[in-house]
This record gives C-alpha cells, structure tokens and sequence, in this order.
C-alpha cells in the first residue's frame, strides 16, 4: 500500500464517525458576517447531547479554566471558534478511542494539557488552540487503527517485538506516518491549517512550513508526556528532540520545573475525568 | 506532596496546599489537618482534588518509586546521547523522589552523587 492509496482510502472513510451535519450549517453561519456568538451558541444547543460532551470537554483541566463554563456561547467567546469547531468535529472520533483505546485517549488529553501550560508560558495568543492541536495530534493513529485495523494490528506487533517507534514501523510498511494520515483527514474535514501543520508535523516540526511555534510545542508536549508515562500512544519510547523546535521554546530548567509540577498536577484531575468518562462509556 | 482525587482522603492527612472548589473558591488553608467532618463539607462543596504532605496514598495504577524511576529510564532509553533529553530525564527523577521522600532526602541524595 502507498501513499496514493492510502490518500484514496481516507477519502472513503467508512467506518469513522461522519462529521455531524451540524458542521456545515456552523461553517456557513462563521462565513456570515453578522453571525455572533450567542447565535452560533444556540444552534449548537439544540443538539443536548452534543452541548452536554463540549461543555464536559471545555470544562475539563487540560483547558485549565477557574470559572465553569456553563453556556456554549461563553465557551466560544473564551476557547474562540476555532476550538469549538475542532471540539465538534472530533467528538466522534473520541467516542471510537474512548471505545477502543484508552491509554491513547489519555496519552492525548495529557498532550493537551502540557501544550496549553507550555503555550501559556510562552504567552502564544490563545493558547486553548494549542491545547486542541495537542489533543487531536495523533488523530492518524486513530484512522490508522479503524481504516486500515489489519495493517495496524501488524504495525503494533512489529513495534513491540523489535522496539521500535511506532512511526518508524508506519514508514516502513506503508511509506507514510501517522503524522501525515492525520493531517490529510484534518485537512479534508476543513479544520483550521493552525492545527492542521502541528498534526501533520509533530515528529518534525523543524520542517513546518507555518505555525512554528505552535507545532513545537505540541512536538515538546508529546515528548514530555511521554516521558512522565502518562496514557499509551502506541511505543513507550520518548521520541527525539527536534533542537530546530527547542530554539522557539528553549525553557531553562527552572521553567520545565514548574511545567512539570504544574502538569502533574492536572494530570490527577485528568484521571478522575477519564474515570469518569470510562463509567458513562 | 501528592496531589490525590479527594475520595481517597482520610482523617489526619494533612493539607500541602489550599482546597480550591473548580470555581477556584479557597475552602481552606495549607498545613490544615483532614477530618471526617471537613472531609465531607469539602466533597459537598464540589472540591475533586486535594494537595497532602507526604505521599501517604498508592493510586491504582502506582508503582512503587523505585519502579517508577527504572521504567523512565527505559522510556529515554533512545535518547540518552540528547543533552536536553537527558537533563529533562534528570528533572523527572528529581521531581517523583522530592514529591514522595521530601527536599531534604532529595538534597542528600544529591550531594551523595556529587
């Protein structure tokens, strides 16, 4: 299989979850100049269930708010459309890992959470984007595992035989990485190109064409979660540092210090919140 | 410290930081003793996490800090030459065995190496 097909694959994408219709009307109403957010915030509300997962999702530690969001247009006012789109579009898709993968659900709520502490720090302009692009980062895992369950199967066995890195295995049985199959699906969904490139990017954000920082962060955020042993994306590996990457974020000790005890912290309410997710499953 | 979802508070543990509702509300101080009753009034005030001295609770799912530390130094295994990697390895370390032995032992142990 090559890259081609596996292009011509996500293009049928069967058995994912399709994008919930309400994403079209959303993308129309965004194009409409007049639209606000309380307008947007009441279309939304109409789907209970879908209000009830995104004001659960914004309202979990990765996005680290003090005050309750309580309404959907607050949530867009303070996380910017942006992350409610993305919040809308995946939700689906993290029903299928809450379903079928829980260590990697956790590896990428953990993801999340150390990229909006980093991006704060680093005092990135909405750093609640850099947080979903860290949520969403291995989204070519999840395609990998349901589009193609055979190849992925085989992939996870050879990984774990031989020792490698995941994405070392991806290369070498279908030419193409995670990075890239979530970044095409990103991309066909229409989601914003600033959490496109850091999924498409992650294990090399030196060669990002835009939104540098952003994909540093979620590159460092991978590594760091990953090294701390929290969730399970596939290897137990703590990948390479890309030092084109460290440039852009370079913390001094004292820095990672406080971002590590600042995540362990979040990462005991994240696990109450996946507990809490695994019993309504 | 140890930072523990408040159903596995018992009386005597004591505060290692303020509890703060999810509204971010201060309910009470650091060094505050834990008993049945605060407990309880916590809980129905919505607080999910509690800071404690010590390291007096194994989560499920918690290794034993020796095993901790032996499984990060598997996990950095392919990065060892990364002097970035390798000091943020070193950090981690740090970290886990001041959060369960306190600074003390952290600094003797230090000064042991050195």
């Amino acid at each position: 299989m090559d890259k081609e097909e596996i292009r011509k694959r996500l293009k049928e994408v069967e058995s994912l979850p399709t994008l919930p219709p309400i994403v079209s009307k959303l993308n129309e109403m965004v194009a409409d100049e007049d639209t606000t957010a309380t307008k947007l915030g009441k279309i939304i509300e109409k789907d209970q269930v879908l209000t009830s997962k995104l004001l659960r999702m914004v309202n979990s530690s990765f996005f680290g708010f003090p005050q309750r969001i309580s309404t959907v247009s607050n949530a867009i006012v303070l996380l910017g459309f942006n992350v409610i789109k993305t919040l809308i579009v995946t939700s689906s898709i993290f029903e299928v890992m809450q379903a079928s993968d829980v260590g990697l659900f956790e590896h990428s709520l953990g993801c999340a959470t150390a990229a909006g502490i980093i991006a704060k720090r680093l005092q990135i302009k909405n750093p609640e984007e850099v947080s979903t692009a860290g949520l969403i980062h291995d989204l070519g895992k999840i395609v990998l595992r349901s589009e193609l369950p055979e190849e992925y199967e085989e992939i996870i066995k050879i990984t774990n035989e031989k020792g490698l890195y995941i994405r070392e295995v991806e290369h070498q049985r279908l030419g193409i990485g995670h990075g890239e199959i979530g970044g095409m699906l990103a991309r066909q969904w229409n989601l914003p190109e600033r959490l496109v490139i850091p999924i498409e990017y992650h294990h090399k954000p030196g060669s990002s064409p835009d939104f540098k920082d952003i994909t540093a962060i979620v590159h460092f955020s991978d590594i760091l979660i990953r090294a701390l042993g929290f969730g399970n994306s596939g290897d137990p590996w703590v990948p390479s540092l890309d030092h084109k990457a460290w440039e852009l974020i370079k913390f001094k000790k004292s820095d990672v210090k406080e971002v590590i005890s600042e995540l362990d912290e979040k990462l005991v309410e994240l696990q109450d919140f996946t507990l809490e997710i695994k019993k309504d499953a | 410290m140890q930072r523990i979802p408040i159903k596995f508070a018992k009386p005597g543990f004591i505060l290692g930081k303020e509890a703060i509702t999810p509204e971010g509300q201060v309910l009470c101080g650091s060094d505050t003793e834990l008993t049945e009753d605060l407990i309880l009034r916590l809980k129905k005030q919505g607080v999910l996490v509690l800071t404690i001295k010590g390291h007096p609770v194994r989560l499920p799912g918690e290794l034993p800090l020796s095993e901790r530390l032996r499984e990060l130094d598997r996990r950095f295994s392919k990065v060892k030459k990364d002097p970035v990697l390798k000091a943020l390895e070193t950090l981690i370390g740090e970290f886990w065995i001041e959060q369960e032995k306190g600074k003390d032992y952290l600094k003797r142990l230090k000064t042991q190496k050195s």
